[in-house]
């Protein structure tokens, strides 16, 4: 099982990388199609609504199966490696970069499936493919768990909460940057701003309540575990700063002068924070820091 | 949160302009006044959440103290001098900023004050609004709502008003709307769908004040000891209510393969007034409740069992020293207890392994001092042998093996239950505003020459699922419009 989980791995890396080579093409070929079309005559508003070419409509089609491929594959290797291990496989920092990067798969599968952009879903299966090539530079072996995680039902359902809403907050944080690179509405053919701001809207929607969940959760184990349902310990704490911020994004959003771009970059600053829960154990230790590293 | 942006982009047409014509000439009125529009502004909201998350960023960037550390002003020495390497000359200013110690700071205190206050201003100002517009919503907006509204249609049919009436009325309630009529000559239909669910937004930021309370309650009428120690065989009691607890036994176990820790289990007996009311393995995952005092695994080391007879062979002692603490050099483990009658506190000093030249393995060195003195002087000092009794003060004591204690955590919090509460009304807002939306159509249906004309609008500005949901509904109103009047 544990060799599966690896095979299935390298299938989902192979086809997240070729994945990205067929959106990039895809989008290089629409961008240019909308800059020849506005540099030739009148600027048409565009948003999904330019002419591609029969060629570039499939290569686009190939990105979104292959995206639905990794998408798989990943959640196969996944189910492989918890049937090996024997409970979630979400106990270590290798095994949280590969849940990691499907949240990111499945996130980018969902808001393709909703939205039809593709650049969005180009940008999130590269976080996704930097997440599953940093885990495979870190331990992967099956160790098996130290007396504060057994717990299987909350180890499973906790972390499994994360990723969807990690996998959500990516999906924000691609459409904030695109957002905000954007010189004004519309140009270089990228998808007009109040659409990248509602999917960024839509994505926090989702993954917000989701990380309350994580944290809610938390504080039950820890209650169990640790004796207090919350004591300071760095990855509560920056789990605390990511969903504060997030907050902040859902008010900033319906504050005039706050609207846009601002906000865009509290989206900017709430992956910043996402992150840093993720990465921030092997920074600042505390009771997060489990085996592996 | 959220819930704000659509309650507030879909004030919609009862959207009334207050205006305070009659000033008050008190003063005080004014700045009261001008605080209630601070704190129920969203602005204000916004500068306090940031300013949170930027302290609660600064607590995890910045060591913080471990609790209780800078209550003891030698314990904040001690601490402060040993980060004064990484800080440098900063440390003296994060000290006094307290920033050593963020979550029980001023400004952390002040930030949470700010944020409970405002949330609690900004849901009682909302509270009408959102009643208003579940119990008693504007029927009739105007006609300029329906030329402007963002989401808006208008229908030609060729039935009578009431005719349209009653087919609109079908479609709505087939879309589980409910719907409420208002006739001045022109028909006016207000619908909607999910009434309630707006108020989940309150649920959710009240949640927010339950979850505080919960941990000031938890802060004042809590109990916590982090460092309970009772040694295999002995009884120790529990600060409270007459509870004891006895370990029986402590086991730490270990993977093979990896040597990682595979399981820490006490098995111990509660006792209340000396009767036997409850008995469990307490683990990590598993503590021991009882009373609404809870027991949790925390620590364990090693424990030496002793037993002390006096001159006419009465036993005085036989319990288990825990060797909970470690001499200033932190070579050995170190033990204390107590014999009220022989007026004497005696330390237990481990051996620090192999190595030691003084206290060999197998070995303990005890320290007598008498209870009432300064604790200088020892008025004994014995290194003795396990198996073999020595002579202390007239006592004869004996090192009978040595065995392991285990340390708990025992915590009494009456605040969780309301931070349970809290957690479970912040999940059902959640669960109300975003799967539940708020759906509001109107309708406004007047006769015209050949038949009527029906203007339809909705608001949702930034929600593209509101725009899609009164597309269908337009669509199928039209439909419904325009069939041919077989069975109305």
């Amino acid at each position: 099982m544990f060799k599966m989980s690896e095979y299935a791995l390298v299938a989902a890396m192979l086809s997240s990388g070729m994945a990205v080579v067929a959106y990039l093409a895809y989008v290089l070929g629409g961008l240019r199609a909308a800059r020849m079309q506005s540099a030739g005559g009148p600027v048409r508003t565009v948003s999904v609504g330019f002419s591609l070419g029969p060629g570039l409509t499939n290569v686009g089609l190939y990105g979104t199966i292959l995206a639905w491929l990794a998408f798989a594959f990943l959640g196969l290797s996944l189910v492989f490696r918890a049937i090996a291990t024997g409970h979630g496989p979400f106990a270590n920092q290798y095994e949280f970069a590969v849940a990691f990067a499907f949240g990111t798969l499945a996130a980018s599968v969902w808001f393709e499936a909703r939205y039809h952009q593709r650049i969005i879903s180009l940008l999130a299966v590269l976080v996704a493919l930097g997440l599953l090539l940093y885990a495979t530079t870190i331990p992967n072996n099956i160790d098996p768990l130290v007396p504060a995680l057994q717990n299987n039902l909350l180890l499973t359902v906790h972390v499994a909460t994360a990723i969807v809403a990690y996998g959500s907050f990516t999906i924000g944080f691609v459409a904030a940057g695109l957002f905000l690179i954007q010189p004004a509405a519309g140009r270089w053919g990228l998808p007009r701003p109040e659409l990248l701001d509602e999917i960024g809207y839509r994505a926090i929607v989702i993954g917000f309540p989701f990380l309350t969940l994580v944290i809610i959760l938390g504080a039950l184990w820890a209650e169990v575990a640790w004796g207090r349902y919350w004591g300071w310990d760095p990855k509560e704490t920056a789990s605390l700063v990511t969903w504060l911020i997030y907050s902040a994004y859902l008010h900033a959003r319906i504050v005039r002068g706050w609207r846009g771009s601002r906000a865009a970059w509290l989206l900017m600053a709430g992956f910043g924070a996402t992150l840093f829960t993720y990465f921030g154990n092997m920074v600042f230790g505390g009771l997060h820091s489990y085996a592996g590293l | 949160m959220a819930q704000n942006a659509r309650a507030r982009a879909i004030t919609g047409p009862q959207a009334v302009t207050e205006t305070h014509d009659d000033v008050s000439p008190a003063s005080i009125d004014r700045v009261l006044e001008r605080l209630w529009h601070l704190l129920t502004s969203m602005r204000f909201v916004l500068v306090v959440i940031l300013a949170l998350a930027a302290l609660s960023l600064a607590g995890t960037l910045i060591i913080q103290a471990p609790p209780g550390v800078f209550d003891d002003p030698q314990a904040r020495a001690d601490w402060v001098a040993q980060v004064r390497p990484k800080y440098g000359s900063w440390t003296g200013a994060l000290e006094t900023l307290q920033l050593f110690t963020v979550f029980s700071s001023v400004w952390f205190k002040a930030t949470l004050a700010a944020l409970a206050t405002s949330l609690a201003a900004c849901s009682v100002h909302r509270t009408t609004g959102l009643w208003r517009t579940a119990v008693r919503p504007a029927v009739s907006p105007g006609d300029r709502f329906f030329e402007h509204a963002p989401q808006r249609d208008l229908i030609l049919s060729g039935n009578t008003p009431d005719e349209d009436l009653e087919r609109v009325r079908q479609v709505l309630r087939r879309h589980h709307y409910r719907s409420l009529l208002q006739d001045d000559g022109t028909l006016h239909v207000y619908a909607d769908h999910n009434r309630w669910a707006p108020m989940g937004s309150l649920a959710g930021h009240l949640s927010l004040i339950v979850i505080l309370a919960g941990a000031i309650v938890g802060g004042a009428l809590g109990y916590r000891n982090d460092s309970f120690v009772v040694a295999e065989g002995s009884t120790a009691a529990v600060a409270t209510d007459g509870l004891a607890v006895q370990l029986l036994s402590f086991r730490d176990s270990y993977y093979a393969e990896t040597g990682a820790p595979a399981d820490y289990a006490s098995e111990v007996v509660l006792f209340q007034d000396g009767r036997e009311v409850g008995r469990h393995t307490i683990r990590v995952n598993d503590p021991m409740r009882y009373d609404g005092l809870s027991f949790y695994q925390s620590f364990f080391g090693p424990a030496v069992a002793l037993t002390i007879t006096d001159a006419d062979g009465t036993a005085v002692f036989d319990e288990g020293v825990p060797l909970a603490w470690a001499t200033n050099d932190g070579a050995r483990s170190v033990g204390t207890f107590v014999l009220p009658d022989a007026n004497l506190t005696v330390w237990v000093v481990g051996s620090a392994g192999t190595d030691d030249p003084v206290i060999k393995p197998g070995q303990v060195r005890l320290e007598a001092y008498r209870s009432d003195g300064d604790g200088s002087q020892p008025i004994a000092m014995q290194t003795i042998d396990q198996g073999t009794p020595a002579t202390i003060e007239g006592l004869t004591v004996t090192f009978e093996r040595e065995n392991a204690y285990t340390g708990l955590m025992v915590a009494r919090d009456p605040g969780v239950p309301l931070v349970w509460l809290g957690s479970a009304m912040l999940l059902i807002g959640f669960v109300a505003v975003f799967m539940f939306p708020h759906r509001r159509i109107w309708a406004r249906i007047a006769a015209r020459r050949g038949g009527s004309s029906i203007a339809l609008a909705a608001v949702g500005r930034h929600d593209s699922s509101i725009e899609k949901e009164f597309l269908e509904l337009a669509t199928e109103i039209r439909r419904a419009l325009q069939a041919p009047a077989t069975t109305a």
